[in-house]
């Protein structure tokens, strides 16, 4: 193999790892901050990536897709913190004695609900918004418009997420909640509202991901379910609740992808990416960047 | 009220009943069940085409007084999603519960394979309507039928195509399925038995993959003039616009192993990254049909406002064909549909259907024709492009699309 091809394939294995770690950073964000698993996270890409293409076919035209994006996003964003409002909030002020469950439940029925109302109002059939620029070229790799506007996009939001979480009041708030849910109310925070903002914001980061990724990846019912499953085994490759984690496994779990589908087999393209978690599990069980839980 | 009294009135509402139920029983519908995919991951799209055919099969015969006498027939539809599993709980589901005379609409060659053997146990005939795996039919299976075409057919076409325009470097890049691995080796076969004159290169790719991107620059990098596109629904799509994006496509031609494109989603999914890409088809709409498809061409226009679709075609083909073999047989017990499917010609949307017990894969089989087809324009429409192949039928010459 030549040294051109070589670097192809790292680099478009980068690239599609750095948007996949889009999708991870939003489910490791809300574990961070309500400790608990959105099953329905593929869903919420789905409808950003439907949205997106409804908003471009029908409103705003192609020319208009970069202001589809935020207005996807927004949506994506209203629709999480209603659900987290009315159907997940109960697990923290009723009386649900096993939260994990209950938060299992309903957000795997939330992801066979909005599967099939995307098959009942959009049909089963597969579209795609027209493409977002022309296709280009990163170094040594031929790459989609697309993927290019997607990558640079994920690359803003990641720093634009970075920033807030670091350096606003928010930021800290959200940073305290995720070490200890009950200290920081003791410093007035309101922490049911930091969960919707939480579940608002990682929902809403996944919507970002199918928007950006509609023209190369399709639009359709099942659309999500890759990418909320590559998105588990980065977080988990990267360490739970580490944004960090997210960003380096995802790259990780790409280029192990890429460069075993070329030089092994590209049927089994999948479980290279589960080999690399299977040896981090032996050796590092809380995964790259992760903290082992403190128990009081 | 004494007892022969009581006894005699006990007799005449019994006899009351049965007289009642006599001819609740004669208007019990005959049910067909249509197993097909209709969401991803299977290729819903050619489901929702099958569908619509089964149904307008089932309108048809319903038009026409029913079966046996005048019962109406009935059809009980089954996602199978594409995947064995709900294939296999979707047959049980049509067998044990709807207890349908016989099963249309498999699509997905891997379903197909798993629910034959369901079939053969229950003794429910079952048609593969768009399922081409050779093994199929080679497992020579009672209950099993095919109005479709075989694999090694398919490929021996496209052997045919590759030597007349003189391609010297293949690839075929095929989905982890029991169809694209069929095609691998049916492909790797015939090139030898054919004496196809061009170096051949394969890849089986993973079918829930979405990005094929190191698969093509791989292909790219191999300097290939002809890429054979052996995948099924969605990766269709995903490796013609990544191909394009990788500077593949069209500058190096694709063939893609069957009908998808000619369905309305295609442009709106690959946009104008679609022009040139050639495609087999088994229906063409300048095709001169007989009375029935003729019928069901001009019935479908006026319903759908399109050309109708060979799915649709098929769909609607396998209804009246499992109909007229149940009013041949004055039953419908599987069984006798079954012997009478074997024993009688029918009536199909491009002709004469019927069934014999072949050698190998030509078994209970009977094939359309196919046709290679290209685009040669964004957003062409269907009814616009030419025949290119094979020679008997070509109503316009191949262009080979523009480098980049």
């Amino acid at each position: 193999m030549d040294a051109t091809l070589a670097s192809q394939y790292v680099l478009s294995g980068l690239v599609i790892g750095m948007l996949y770690s889009l999708m991870a950073l939003g489910i490791t964000f809300i574990y961070g901050i309500m400790k608990m698993i959105n099953w329905s996270m593929g869903e919420f890409y789905m409808i950003g990536s439907y949205v997106q293409y409804a908003l471009i076919a029908t409103l705003l035209g192609p020319g208009l897709w970069w202001l589809a994006l935020p207005v996807s996003m927004a949506a994506v964003f209203v629709l999480g913190l209603a659900i987290q409002r009315w159907l997940l909030r109960p697990m923290f002020v009723g009386a649900v004695e096993r939260r994990d469950e209950y938060a299992t439940i309903v957000t795997i029925a939330m992801m066979l609900f909005f599967r099939n109302l995307a098959i009942v109002l959009g049909g089963p059939n597969q579209y795609a918004p027209g493409d977002y620029a022309r296709p280009t070229t990163i170094l040594t790799l031929p790459i989609s418009g697309n993927r290019f506007v997607a990558l640079v996009a994920t690359m803003v939001l990641l720093g634009l997420f970075w920033l807030v979480v670091k350096y606003t009041w928010v930021g800290r708030a959200l940073r305290g909640a995720s070490q200890n849910r009950v200290a920081i109310q003791t410093a007035g925070i309101d922490v049911l509202r930091l969960d919707m903002l939480a579940f608002g914001v990682g929902v809403a980061l996944a919507a970002a991901a199918g928007a950006l990724l509609a023209p190369d990846f399709l639009v359709y019912p099942e659309n999500g379910a890759i990418s909320t499953f590559k998105g588990f085994e980065i977080i988990v490759i990267g360490g739970l609740g580490s944004i960090l984690g997210s960003i380096v496994g995802g790259l990780l779990l790409g280029v192990i992808e890429a460069l075993g589908s070329v030089l092994l087999s590209a049927a089994y393209k999948d479980l290279y990416g589960f080999l690399l978690l299977i040896v981090l599990l032996v050796f590092r069980p809380t995964g790259l960047f992760g903290e082992r839980e403190r128990t009081a | 009220m004494d007892r022969r009294r009581f006894l005699s009135i006990v007799v005449l509402a019994a006899m009351l009943v049965v007289a009642l139920a006599v001819p609740a029983v004669a208007q019990k519908p005959v049910k067909i069940g249509v197993l097909t995919p209709l969401s991803p991951p299977g290729d819903a799209a050619a489901g929702q085409f099958i569908v619509r055919g089964a149904r307008m099969g089932m309108e048809d015969v319903n038009g026409r007084g029913g079966v046996l006498g005048g019962r109406k027939l009935e059809l009980v539809i089954e996602d199978d999603s594409g995947t064995p599993e709900k294939a296999i709980a979707g047959f049980r589901k049509l067998a044990t519960q709807d207890q349908v005379t016989a099963v249309v609409g498999q699509f997905h060659s891997s379903n197909m394979l798993a629910v034959q053997v369901l079939a053969e146990q229950l003794k429910i005939p079952i048609f593969a309507t768009q399922a081409s795996a050779r093994s199929i039919t080679e497992k020579h299976m009672n209950y099993t039928f095919r109005t479709h075409v075989i694999d090694p057919d398919r490929v021996r076409l496209w052997n045919r195509w590759i030597m007349e325009r003189g391609f010297k470097r293949v690839f075929l890049i095929a989905e982890n399925t029991d169809y694209g691995t069929g095609l691998v080796e049916e492909t790797k076969q015939l090139f030898k038995t054919m004496g196809v004159k061009a170096e051949l290169e394969t890849e089986i790719f993973d079918r829930a993959a979405v990005d094929l991107t190191p698969q093509l620059l791989k292909i790219k990098n191999w300097k290939p003039d002809l890429v054979l596109n052996g995948a099924v629904g969605t990766p269709i799509y995903l490796i013609v616009k990544q191909a394009y994006d990788v500077g593949l496509f069209p500058a190096v031609p694709m063939l893609v192993s069957y009908d998808a494109p000619v369905r309305p989603e295609f442009w709106k999914t690959v946009g104008e990254k679609g022009t040139w890409l050639s495609f087999i088809v088994y229906y063409h709409p300048t095709m001169k049909l007989p009375p029935r498809g003729e019928a069901f061409r001009q019935k479908y226009k006026a319903q759908f406002n399109e050309e109708p679709i060979y799915g649709a075609f098929n769909g609607y083909t396998q209804v009246v064909l499992v109909a007229d073999a149940i009013n041949a047989a004055k039953s419908d017990k599987g069984e006798d549909v079954v012997k009478a499917l074997l024993a009688n010609k029918f009536e199909g949307w491009n002709g004469t259907i019927s069934f014999s017990r072949g050698e190998g894969p030509y078994w209970q089989q009977w094939t359309p024709p196919m046709l290679i087809t290209q685009y040669t324009g964004p957003e062409q429409p269907f009814a616009e492009v030419k025949i290119s192949f094979p020679p008997e039928f070509k109503t316009g010459e191949w262009v080979p699309g523009p480098g980049r």
